[in-house]
């Protein structure tokens, strides 16, 4: 029971603590020890979200008497946030999260001195020497890339980080400090769900897949265009193998609008002036027969149904009955219906593109009902043209949006937890008397690179900086090495870079630095490097789900892969290598291009 | 009207997935009672107005102090000197414009001398950081009117709840496994029908591997009764051999090869679960057998109305069996199938809830209220989820103080370790003494501390003679309590706001179970327990 929180009994202050006049902070120096009531006026702590915890965070940080708080968030207000971010009030929607979270507090804790920032916590502003400011980070985050990246950036610095999370009832709070706890990455966590491109757009089997298609579809109409995000058939899917004599059939397949591949599906679309019927007819009639001549793809599965227009409201409309009962939301319609909320949904999209003006883009919001409505009936006509069981609105934005449900309680709670953990925290550097545990896999380089054999390229030029990692995994051995770089104008005279940090468990010692070469010189005779995004790392056609969370940028998040995997893919199966290739070449993003850089 | 529907469900959306519409419903219905606006209370509201209580009603006696501002964001420099109820409910009110708030400026205890059917309106009363003698009276006045009654209270590193209700009954329990109720080993007729309509060795390929599972498992089951005399596979080695049967049936190709038929993996993948013989759960028996649902008046809840309707049914029509519940999981199927499956689970869990309402009506005719007193829809979600109903009965606070009837053996047991967080309990009881004898909490001036030590250790001893507790409690303790100084550090509060928050939430909404009836947390080490006391 008894911890160094608590102060010793304190007999020299006679002093009553009760019944002050002015607001006083005489609730904590009864259950806290005098010297850390006392610092934690001077205490500079980062708080990372103005979110659902982050509010009730800040809130009790300057109820417990920290003074000098900085607080950062990207994100803007939005009404579903009301129900439990109660610092803002209807009026602020719109407005910046962190910048309003200080003014609402402020305005009742007058003499707090808090720094707001609306940006990313992933910008490299925010670098080593930015998070050495404070004694304490805070993560009041929802999406691991920036945890991940909190996480690092602590490590690098050295600076306690108490990581938490909510999810519905539940809720988590971790201490990390480098040295003495497990690291937010040292344990694996569930890999974010991705799906091959294929699957998206030629094979769906679940809802998912479809609602991840309604979504790429939306930005392909009406936002920004993204060569990963394509909803047109994949005539490259390593499952058909290509035969030049069924490309005749396909092309009367498409006769509606000759090659797929030429025109973008927004052009396409501007050119009907988003005629609902005629995207209709496109997406889930000629779409769909086009995909039915790869005839290799049915042989197996049940084949798609494509849906005509004029012919579903022939239909009669026995099946339009609605199921679920209660919210409008959580009913299911029929085609019918859903063709009706196409119909009307590209209208007002439509509407909504021309009143922005000429070039504007949409961005896709869950929270935003015309855009909800787009790609939940988009999502369920392709569900019907599956035979799969079409979902609710209500299902539909909680798979799209990655909705987390989430309330006041456990955010009251977990903010609570996470102030206690940072008095342990801070108490803890005080008396410097905790024993360690010595657990975390992440061990520290600093590079200061300055070029490869070919050019005078510096590693910035490739968006890899301070605080970047780089993933190099050797096949022979079987381990993935990280390296964590980071910046240092400290190293002596000559000397470029320095590893610091213990060897894994697994590989012996005198590999590492051999393996760090390999990453600078990018030896012909061993792995070839490539940088390449995130989504590229596990399979050429691997797309990633979007989500709540931020994309991790390809400054963040770099990996150097070897490309033994892909030589050998290539050897044993060269129709599979033949498409592949193809597929690099539609998308000018992927990793070619940076493997002919690196060189 | 439907314009303030939708923006509700904007605002309102990330919460309707836990508790749905029906559950915001009983959340904007209810009317909550707080007693003290202090940190731990103010937070508590915090938490119930902006998921969008419909009203509440803030009592409290108190000026606002100094320390009050320190420690409460709802309370700012201005208001000191002015009623805390009042200063309060004026910025908790700015949360959410769907909430009504109103205020008391009494004590608790001069509303209990004047008009203690002043607290017989509220759903729910939340007493926060109240004396013990003021708890005890007002717990003995909502016991009698049958109000829940929710204590909270922070004293320094601690957090302490009791809840008092004399039964709370809940349809929605919402069970984190719940097993699918398929009755695949007691299928009903027109279950049994559909599934004959389909015949696996006769199919095309592409209807084969697009059967639902639940019909490939029926399937097989038949031809396992056939071959091991109509018996169910029980045990591990014949669940596998059932596998194997079903995994025999996958389709093969010209060279032999079993073809990739996820729907049959599905089935083999489910068999364990599915076989679970169909009985009635021993809490649902319970509640059939409680006097309530026996005795049914024209005074009865309507829980346990429809319980008794459920339970004629499970004696009559059900053979032994509840309502189905009329729902599957998702699956490998085709949607044709599978909506038709879907159907027949459905049209049965519809077919078994309309004879529920059959018995539910007699009822209600006998008892002579009109058969409108139930709706449809009530019958509908209790028929649902009749395999998860609970009742919660907490002991009252009389029954925890009398000493011949407060719990001793989980006090003894649990003491038996001497960090148990029973210690907080046997504390909390003590420093209750303290107060009664001293009219003050202990360590509350600084330069009494070291004298109030031993005046607390005197209420710890005095406290476990009379109850005959022969149970050790630690130097330290006495030691922490004093230094406390009977403090209210936010965050202790906050935790225990959103924890308290959560727990009125359910009593309100009748989904998920609360606890009971004595929860204790510790800061220090960050444990918390549930005691029945």
């Amino acid at each position: 029971m008894r911890t160094s929180l608590l102060s010793p009994l304190d007999q020299t202050a006679a002093c009553p603590r009760r019944r002050n006049a002015e607001p006083t902070m005489a609730q904590l120096v009864g259950p806290l020890r005098k010297e850390l009531a006392d610092s934690l006026s001077s205490c500079r702590v980062l708080v990372v979200g103005a979110g659902g915890i982050g509010c009730e965070l800040l809130k009790n940080l300057v109820l417990t008497g920290f003074k000098n708080i900085e607080v950062i968030d990207l994100d803007t207000i939005d009404v579903s946030n009301l129900n439990r971010q109660f610092l803002f009030q209807k009026k602020h929607v719109g407005k910046s999260k962190a910048q309003v979270a200080k003014e609402s507090v402020l305005r009742f804790c007058p003499s707090a001195n808090i720094t707001a920032y609306h940006d990313s916590i992933m910008n490299p502003d925010y670098n080593v020497e930015f998070f050495r400011n404070f004694q304490l980070v805070m993560n009041a985050l929802d999406n691991r890339a920036a945890r991940n990246h909190v996480n690092r950036m602590c490590l690098a610095a050295d600076i306690p980080l108490i990581e938490s999370g909510t999810a519905g009832y539940l809720g988590q709070v971790t201490v990390i400090k480098k040295g003495q706890t497990e690291c937010y990455e040292c344990q694996p966590k569930p890999t974010q769900k991705t799906f091959p491109g294929c699957t998206i757009r030629n094979t769906p089997s679940e809802p998912i897949h479809c609602i991840v298609w309604a979504k790429y579809l939306f930005n392909q109409l009406f936002g920004e265009e993204d060569a990963d995000q394509e909803v047109s058939p994949d005539t490259a899917d390593p499952e058909v193998a290509w035969n030049p004599a069924d490309a005749a059939a396909r092309a009367t397949a498409s006769n509606k609008d000759g090659d797929i591949k030429r025109v973008s599906t927004k052009e396409w679309a501007r050119s009907t002036g988003y005629d609902p019927v005629k995207l209709f007819n496109k997406l889930f009639k000629d779409d769909i027969m086009y995909l039915l001549t790869m005839d290799k793809l049915w042989k197996k599965r049940k084949a798609p149904l494509p849906l005509d227009w004029t012919e579903i409201h022939q239909l009669e409309s026995s099946q339009e009955e609605a199921f679920g009962t209660g919210l409008k939301d959580q009913q299911v319609l029929g085609v019918q219906g859903y063709a009706q909320l196409f119909h009307r949904s590209v209208e007002t999209l439509r509407s909504q593109l021309i009143e922005k003006g000429e070039g504007a883009e949409l961005v896709w919001d869950k929270d935003d009902p015309p855009a909800m409505d787009f790609v939940t009936a988009a999502a369920n006509l392709r569900m019907n043209v599956f035979s799969m069981n079409m979902k609710s609105r209500f299902d539909v934005k909680s798979m799209a949006g990655n909705i987390i449900p989430a309330i006041a309680t456990t955010n009251a709670v977990i903010a609570g937890l996470i102030v206690l953990e940072a008095l342990k925290t801070l108490n803890s550097d005080f008396d410097q008397c905790r024993t360690v545990n010595l657990q975390c896999c992440s061990f520290h380089a600093q590079h200061n690179f300055d070029g490869f054999p070919n050019n005078n390229k510096f590693l910035s030029d490739f968006g890899i900086r301070n605080g970047s990692r780089l993933q190099a995994d050797d096949f022979l051995q079987d381990y993935t090495l990280l390296v964590n770089l980071i910046h240092s104008e400290e190293l002596e005279k000559d000397v470029e870079f320095e590893v610091v940090g213990d060897a894994p468990d697994k590989a012996p010692v005198s590999s590492v630095p051999e393996e760090g070469k390999n990453i600078a010189n990018g030896n012909k005779d061993s792995a070839q490097p490539s940088t390449s995004s995130k989504a590229a790392a596990e399979d050429d056609d691997v797309l990633i789900v979007d989500s709540d969370e931020e994309p991790s940028s390809s400054t963040m998040e770099t990996s150097l892969e070897s490309s033994n995997r892909k030589r050998k893919h290539h050897d044993a199966d060269t129709d599979d290598a033949a498409s592949k290739r193809k597929r690099l070449d539609q998308q000018p993003a992927d990793d070619d291009e940076d493997i002919i850089a690196l060189d | 009207m439907t314009d303030n529907k939708t923006s509700k469900e904007q605002k309102y959306d990330r919460q309707l997935r836990l508790w749905g519409d029906h559950g915001q419903e009983a959340l904007e219905n209810a009317h909550v009672c707080l007693i003290n606006a202090t940190a731990t209370g103010t937070e508590i509201l915090k938490n119930l107005v902006l998921p969008g209580i419909g009203v509440f009603t803030l009592v409290d006696g108190h000026k606002v102090s100094g320390e009050d501002v320190g420690n409460n964001f709802f309370l700012t420099s201005s208001s000191i000197g002015k009623n805390r109820a009042q200063a309060a409910t004026e910025l908790l009110q700015e949360l959410n414009s769907d909430v009504s708030g109103n205020f008391v400026e009494e004590s608790p205890d001069k509303l209990l001398d004047n008009s203690p059917e002043f607290f017989h309106r509220f759903s729910l009363v939340i007493g926060v950081q109240l004396p013990e003698s003021t708890y005890l009276r007002l717990g003995s006045v909502l016991w009698e009117a049958g109000v829940p009654f929710l204590i909270c209270r922070t004293y320094g590193l601690i957090g302490y709840m009791r809840l008092i209700v004399k039964e709370h009954t809940v349809v929605e329990s919402h069970p984190d496994n719940a097993l699918e109720d398929l009755r695949l080993d007691q299928p009903f007729t027109e279950l049994k029908h559909h599934v004959e309509s389909h015949d696996l060795d006769n199919m095309e390929k592409k209807d084969h591997s697009h059967t639902p599972w639940i019909i490939v498992v029926a399937k097989y089951l038949e031809k396992w009764y056939s071959e091991h005399n109509s018996q169910l596979p029980k045990n591990y080695k014949e669940k596998e051999a059932f596998r194997q049967l079903i995994r025999e049936g996958i389709l093969t190709n010209e060279n032999g090869t079993p073809e990739d038929e996820e729907n049959f993996e599905e089935a083999i993948k489910n068999v364990n679960t599915a076989l679970n013989p169909t009985k009635v759960p021993s809490a649902t028996e319970d509640i059939f057998n409680a006097e309530q649902c026996e005795n049914i008046t024209s005074q009865s809840p309507s829980f346990w109305l429809i319980a008794h309707g459920v339970r004629d049914f499970v004696r009559n029509e059900g053979n032994g069996k509840l309502p189905v519940r009329g729902t599957i999981p998702d699956m490998i199927a085709d949607s044709d199938k599978f909506i038709k499956l879907q159907n027949v689970y459905r049209d049965k869990a519809m077919k078994d809830a309309a004879v529920v309402s059959k018995h539910v009506e007699a009822l209600l005719q006998s008892v002579g209220k009109p058969p409108e007193s139930t709706s449809e829809q009530e019958i509908k979600l209790f028929c649902k989820n009749a395999a998860f109903l609970r009742v919660v009965r907490c002991r009252s606070l009389a029954e925890e103080y009398s000493v011949d009837t407060f719990n001793k053996d989980e006090i003894t047991s649990c003491m038996y370790s001497t960090d148990s967080e029973m210690v907080l309990y046997l504390m909390l009881r003590s420093v209750d003494r303290f107060y009664q004898q001293h009219s003050r909490y202990p360590g509350v001036y600084n330069y009494q501390v070291e004298e109030d030590i031993n005046k607390l250790k005197l209420c710890v001893n005095s406290l476990l003679q009379e109850y005959s507790l022969n149970v050790n409690v630690k130097d330290d303790y006495i030691h922490e309590f004093c230094r406390y100084g009977a403090a209210e550090p936010h965050m202790v509060a906050a935790f225990l706001g959103g924890s308290a928050a959560q727990e009125a939430i359910k009593i309100i909404t009748h989904q998920f179970v609360p606890f009971n009836n004595t929860f204790l947390y510790n800061a220090m080490s960050q444990t918390s327990a549930t005691f029945q006391l």
